[in-house]
Formats: C-alpha cells, structure tokens, sequence
C-alpha cells in the first residue's frame, strides 16, 4: 500500500461530499431564493370540522380543507384566475392526503393537526384534487376539484336552502355514497341500483322486501337488518321528514 | 461458458446450523409466491384491466399489505439473518450459538404467522406502514414484535462468537464481511427500537381498547425514526455481498479495503438521523428541522457515491487480470453468462438499478421537490429500484447460493439462471419509467385506480395517465414471470438429489489496497457518533410534538368512516 492510494481513495471521498454539498447549496438557495418551500409546525390553528371557502378580498382566498373517508369538503370550489389562496388542511378521521394535481400542493392530513400551504392559481381550468394516503377501502374514489374559471368572479349564488336538496344530493350531503353505489358497483354497503322492490336476502338467512317502509327503517335504524355478505356497520343519523322523503323518493328511481 | 477462476472458498458446518439456515430461507420464499402474486394483481388493478374491489376474494387492499409486509419485512429479515449466521460461521471459523439461533428462528416464524393470520383474513388491510388510526387486529402488531425480537436474538447471539475470536486473533482486522453483518444488524436494532415504543407503547393497547385514542403526528415521528433505518438495513446486506463477492467473481480484488469500512462505518452512523425526509409535507415539525434532516440525507448518500467508484475500479481490475484492455473494452471479460459465476450477474444488476435508485432517492431527499413526488407513483418506482432492485436481486441470488452449497445440491437449470437478473433488470426498469412519470403527472400511489382514475366509466377518469400504468404494467408482468422462472430454479435445485455433501462456499475477496486507517479500526467512536448524530436530529423535533398537545384519535376499521367502540 502507497500513499498515492490512499490518496485516490480519499479523493473520491472528498468528490462525493463537496458534490452532495453542492446539492444541499442548491435546495437552501431553492427555498431563500425562490421560496420553493415546505410546510411548518402550525400550533395556532385547532383542527376544524367543516370545510369552507372565505373570500378575504378580491383574488384573495382562504380554503379550509376538511379530508374524510371518503371526500373532501368542499368538493367542488370556483375561483378566478390569478387568485391566491392560503390552504388549510384538517381531518375528522384517519389520515389522508392531498395533491393538487398540477401544482406544487402536496400536503398530508394528520389527525390532531392542521396543515398549510399558500397556491397562486394563474392557469384557468379545471384541477383535480387527489387524496394520495391510503385512508380505506374507498380511498380511490376520494376526489375533489378546483375550478379557475372568469365566472368565478362574479358573487356566489345564494345559498340553497336545504329542503331544496334533490335526492342525489342529500346522499352527497349525508355521506350515503361513501359506502352505497348507485351504479351496482360493490362497497361497503349494498348499492342502490335496483335495489328497491327488490327481494333482500338477510343475514339470519330471512328475508325481506325492499318496499318504502323497509328502506325507511333501514335508514333511521341502520342495523336492525343486515343484508347477508355485509357488516353492520352504518351509523344512525338524524333526517328531517322532508328530507327523508327526498332520499328515498331518489332511492326508488335508481334502477 | 465455463469459467478459468475457481472463486469460491469452502467451510464445514454443523448440521444444526445448516437446518436452520435452509429454514430461513426456504420459509420466506414460500411465502414470496404469495408475495409476488399480489404485485402482479396491484398492477392488473391500477391499470384497470380488474376493475373491482376484490379479485380472488382478496381485497386490493388486503393484497397491497400482504406484498409490502412479505417481500420487504418477512423475507428481507429472515434473509438477512440466514445470512448472518452464514458470514460468521464462515469468517469466525466458530460454531455458533445454536440454541439462540433455534429460538431466534421460532420467534420469527411464530411471529410472521400470527401476523399473516390477520393479513389472510382482511382484518389487518393497513398497509405495511400500518399508519393510525386505521387499526388492525392486535394479533398483526404482536407478530411483528415477535419476528423483530427473533432477529434481535440471533444478533446478540454472534457477539460472543465474534469477541472469541476476537481474543484468539487481537492483531488482525475484523473481516470486512463481519463489520457488515454487525453493520447491518447495529442499523437494524436502532431502527427497531422506535417502532417497538410505536407498537408496544402506543398501537397494541390503542388496538385492545386498553387505550381509547393515539397520538398520530408522535406515531407517525417513531415509525419514520423506523422507516428510513430499516431501508438500509435491506440494503447492508446487499453490500456485503457487494464488497466481499462481487470483485472476487470478476476474477480480481477489492479496489480498496478502506472504501467498505468507510461504507459501513458511515452507514450506521448516517441511516437514521434522517427519518423526517419521510415527513416533509407533514404538519406538526417545523421546517428548520425538515431542512436539518434534508442535510442529513444528503450525506448519507455519500458511501454511496463511494461504492459505486471503488465496485467498479475492482470489477474493472478483475476484468483487466483476465485480459480486458482498453479504455472500455475490459467491460467484455466480465463474467457476463458465466455459469459457474452466475452470483455476478445477480450483484451488477443490482448495481445497475441502484444507480437509477440512489439518483432518485437524492431527489427524493431534497427537500422542497417533494412536493413534486411525495405519495405520488413516482415513491413505488423509486424504491422498486432500490429494495426491488439490489437488495431483491443479492438476495435471491443469496438464498440461492446458500441452498445449493449447504444443501450439496447442483443449480437446477444453469443457462436459464444467468439469465434471470437481466430479465429483471428489464422488468424494472419499465415498470419503473412507467411509474415515475405517472408519478410526476399526480398518480397517487397505493390506489386501487381502476376503479376510478383508470376506469373510463368514471367521473375522475384520467386519460393523461394511460402511458405511465401501461409501461408499469407491461414492466410488472415481465418481473413476475421472471420471479416464476427463479421459483422454477430454486425449487427445482432444492428438490434435487444431493450430489455432494453440503458444505457453505462463499466466494471471499481479497484486498487490493489494505489501507490501515485508525479512525476505522474500532465500531465504538461511530457508535458515539451515532448516539450523538440521533441525539441532535430528534430532540427537537419530539419537543415540538409534546409542546403541542394534539388530540389524540381513536381506531378506525379500513371499512367505515365510523370510529370503532372497540
């Protein structure tokens, strides 16, 4: 052994740390140059359970993300073209994450915290929000968009009042479709597509007739049947009348 | 081709030892089939071609966490252990503790099956991260404890034969293969240790209800203290192999001695202060810290860098000693189709993909271009070039060695074998092009896209992403018949008659230049620096998380927005 070989040897050390270095030089001047950067501890914000959008001024908005098995709320939000928006993310159950495709938003939900970035929107069009953690069996259906469109510029409509909710949109609002599919696909509840006047087959081995009265009971008192191949899993919710009506009026004509 | 060098150097061992190395190996790769079955599924389903939640009554899912936790949790530790037993029996000229052993190997095997029971039945399908508060039966999370206390065990169990002979032999270096054992092993224990306050502390009385919620951001810092550790503890094995065989295959020596200590030294001491690059786009840890860790991981890429020059200054000294000359016309008399050399073509294809591996894990570290990649597809094919790639390809190629040198049994089908790494290398290397660019266009990872994102009857169908799922499926297809054909080989070379007495040969490389560097002679100052390198890249960050009191969550089931009462 020489001394020169050792000195190659070294060398190659040295080649590999200041190249690394390099690199590390690169990504500080990303962050203080070009403000390419990640999100921080946040402790001053609690987590929240609904998801809004507020409109500060003019171009100038903040989101408040809620990610939950399996949506986001909002679903659907519109703003103009050039705005800026300061994004809020909070769970109100597992974790989840979410990517707005075509930005450089990536930031993951995590129970008990609160997540945040800011994202200038200069492109008009239609951006797809993805949840990108595995967060249950549903997790690839869990979706949301963002629209940079002119007409966003202009005041949002009133409010709906409530009662004016079609079918299909109260089972959005009470999260019926996170687990029912209208189309026969299987999840974890059964699906609503051809499901009423249909003959159920329960998990005793009886059976029963899916007529209004079942479909009501179904929904006040989930569990008191279960179809067979399925779990007891749905949880009791509390429906006005009119609305009730709304939904299983919608149920029937899922054919 | 035959080959002119005889590489491989011969020890006897104790029939005992024999039997629980040829366990270690063969249980694993049962379970493998399984394993690689459902790799083959994920890409059937991502692609759309099954587009429903289940197929063969195994949820996507379900299936995704039965090939996370069998290729990269079962097979790697019992493979690393196998092999461990097999480099210090070899090196220390020792009998080992067979009675730690027998218990190291019914721990882990106890433990991986009361883990796979629950993966079986679908109620552990979260994953191999298993992230709260989506809760698995307990029975998953106590298995894993068991089968990572088994490998504890036979760890601490070559101590004693390594301080013997230490006694018996004070002048001379601790062998390079034996520092990388005890590398890879010191890794694996730092590692192990947040996880089991993960899994012992927090989830194993969370999950029996003894505890009503978890503290998910502190879950999440322990695992990925875990996580990244755990990565190198697959790869020092791989390097082992690297360092001690590969030269000796091209028929040379290794470049320099002083390259692999450096190498290991550094590893065990740069692997785990660098978890939080997992955490980038995370709340809850400040970007002061996000940044200290970046740094970190910078560094560790640097024996890396290292190794790639000296393997190829030993395997280009190899080459040049069978007669190679010329600036590149050496490549030709590497031992390319050798068949009696066939380990070569296992280890330089491994170091092939890991060029495309370590690149993108350099990416992957820096910082702010996470939010480029982070969850997206772009992860899959990143570490499908690294743990898929070289460790993957070493260590089938290992267990392979070991079986037909313990077992006294010719390699079945030997022109068909030289073949296989090349074949995976191709597999990998489309089915990884496929994922990083569905990863840079938003491709979620671990998604079951042909129900949604793949599927034209979807309101989210994303024809943009065709190109990537069809390349990751054309290259998810080749690695799997590829897998089918190995399994054909090692199979079919177990089931053979014996045509020798079964005896461990390891191809052993000799020095090229013998450096002697004080600072690399004692594990002990790396180990402080160790210590010291965790003590500064975690405090913090765990300050911050107890400052800020997060509300804890209680378990949720994969299969209900509803939390669980139990």
């Amino acid at each position: 052994m020489t001394t020169a070989t050792i000195g190659i040897e070294k060398r190659i050390v040295v080649t590999a740390a200041l190249f690394v270095l390099t690199l590390t030089g690169v990504i500080a001047m990303s962050v203080k140059v070009f403000g390419f950067g990640l999100p921080t501890c946040l402790t001053d914000v609690r987590p929240f359970r609904d998801g809004k959008v507020i409109t500060q001024a003019p171009k100038r908005y903040e989101v408040h993300y809620l990610a939950r098995m399996w949506r986001f709320e909002p679903a659907d939000i519109s703003i103009p073209p050039g705005s800026t928006a300061d994004i809020y993310l909070s769970t109100a159950d597992v974790t989840h994450g979410m990517q707005i495709i075509g930005t450089n938003i990536n930031l993951m939900a995590v129970p008990g915290a609160v997540n945040y970035a800011r994202v200038k929107f200069d492109q008009p069009g239609e951006y797809l929000v993805v949840c990108n953690e595995y967060c249950g069996i549903e997790h690839h259906q869990m979706a949301a968009r963002i629209h940079v469109t002119d007409r966003a510029a202009a005041p949002p409509p009133p409010p709906v009042a409530e009662a004016a909710l079609g079918g299909q949109e109260l089972l959005d609002k009470y999260a019926c479709t996170a687990c029912h599919s209208l189309d026969g696909s299987p999840m974890p509840g059964p699906t609503f597509k051809g499901l009423y006047g249909s003959k159920r087959t329960l998990a005793d081995g009886t059976t029963a007739v899916a007529d209004d009265a079942y479909l009501l009971e179904s929904i006040e008192k989930p569990n008191a049947k279960t179809v067979k191949g399925f779990d007891p899993l749905m949880p009791e919710t509390t429906i006005p009348p009119a609305e009730m009506r709304a939904i299983i009026q919608f149920i029937k004509t899922v054919k | 081709m035959k080959s002119a060098v005889q590489p491989y150097s011969r020890t006897d061992v104790e029939p005992g030892l024999t039997k629980i190395i040829l366990f270690e190996i063969v249980f694993p790769m049962i379970l493998l089939i399984l394993g690689i079955t459902m790799g083959l599924l994920q890409v059937l389903f991502r692609a759309g071609i099954i587009k429903s939640q289940s197929f063969l009554g195994i949820n996507y899912y379900q299936g995704l966490t039965l090939h996370g936790a069998i290729n990269a949790i079962v097979f790697t530790t019992f493979f690393a252990v196998a092999f461990g037993h097999a480099v210090i029996r070899f090196y220390t000229g020792k009998p080992l503790l067979l009675g730690a052993a027998w218990w190291s190997l019914i721990l882990m095997t106890g433990g991986t099956i009361m883990a796979a029971i629950p993966m079986l039945t679908g109620s552990a399908s979260v994953l191999y991260t298993f992230y709260p508060p989506l809760k698995a039966h307990p029975a998953f999370y106590i298995g894993l404890v068991l089968l990572v206390i088994g490998s504890w065990v036979a760890f601490f169990s070559w101590i004693p034969v390594f301080q013997k002979w230490k006694r018996e032999n004070p002048a001379t270096k601790m062998p390079l293969a034996v520092l990388g054992v005890f590398a890879t092993f010191i890794v694996w224990f730092i590692a192990t240790i947040p996880v089991a306050i993960e899994i012992i502390v927090l989830l194993i009385p969370w999950s029996l209800g003894w505890t009503q919620t978890v503290n998910v951001p502190l879950a999440r810092m322990l695992f990925w203290f875990f996580g990244h550790p755990l990565v190198y503890f697959w790869l020092l094995p791989a390097y082992v192999m690297y360092y001690t065989m590969l030269p000796k295959l091209t028929g040379g020596k290794l470049y320099s001695d002083f390259a692999g200590r450096f190498t290991f030294m550094w590893l065990i001491a740069f692997s785990a202060p660098i978890g939080i690059h997992h955490q980038y786009t995370e709340p809850g840890i400040s970007t002061t810290w996000k940044f200290v860790h970046a740094f970190f991981t910078m560094l560790v890429a640097i024996p890396s860098l290292v190794t790639a020059f000296t393997l190829a200054a030993s395997m280009e000294h190899g080459a040049r000693k069978s007669g190679g000359t010329g600036l590149f016309g050496w490549w030709k008399k590497l031992p390319w189709l050798d068949t009696d050399r066939w380990m070569f073509a296992y280890l330089f294809c491994g170091l092939f993909i890991f060029i495309f591996g370590g690149i993108t894990g350099i990416i992957n570290a820096s910082y702010s271009l996470d939010n480029v990649v982070h969850n997206t597809a772009w992860m899959p094919a990143h570490f499908h070039q690294t743990v898929a790639g070289p460790v993957f390809l070493a260590f089938i190629g290992g267990s392979l060695l070991l079986i037909s040198t313990l077992g006294g049994k010719e390699i079945a089908l030997k022109r068909l074998n030289v073949w296989i790494p090349y074949l995976w290398t191709l597999g990998i290397m489309v089915f990884s092009t496929g994922l990083f660019i569905g990863g840079i266009a938003g491709e979620p990872r671990r998604t079951n896209m042909g129900l949604s994102y793949t599927n034209p009857a979807s309101p989210l169908y994303q024809p943009s992403w065709n190109v990537a799922r069809v390349a990751g499926t054309i290259g998810g297809v080749i690695m799997f018949l590829t897998v089918l054909l190995y399994f054909v080989i090692f199979f079919g070379t177990l089931l053979r008659k014996k045509s020798s007495a079964g005896v461990l040969e390891l191809p052993v490389t000799e020095p090229y230049h013998d450096e002697d560097i004080v600072a690399l002679q004692s594990l002990r100052p790396w180990l402080v620096a160790t210590v010291i390198l965790l003590i500064v890249a975690y405090t913090m960050p765990f300050v911050e998380l107890a400052k800020a009191r997060y509300e804890g969550a209680p378990r949720y089931s994969p299969a209900s927005p509803v939390a669980l009462r139990k």
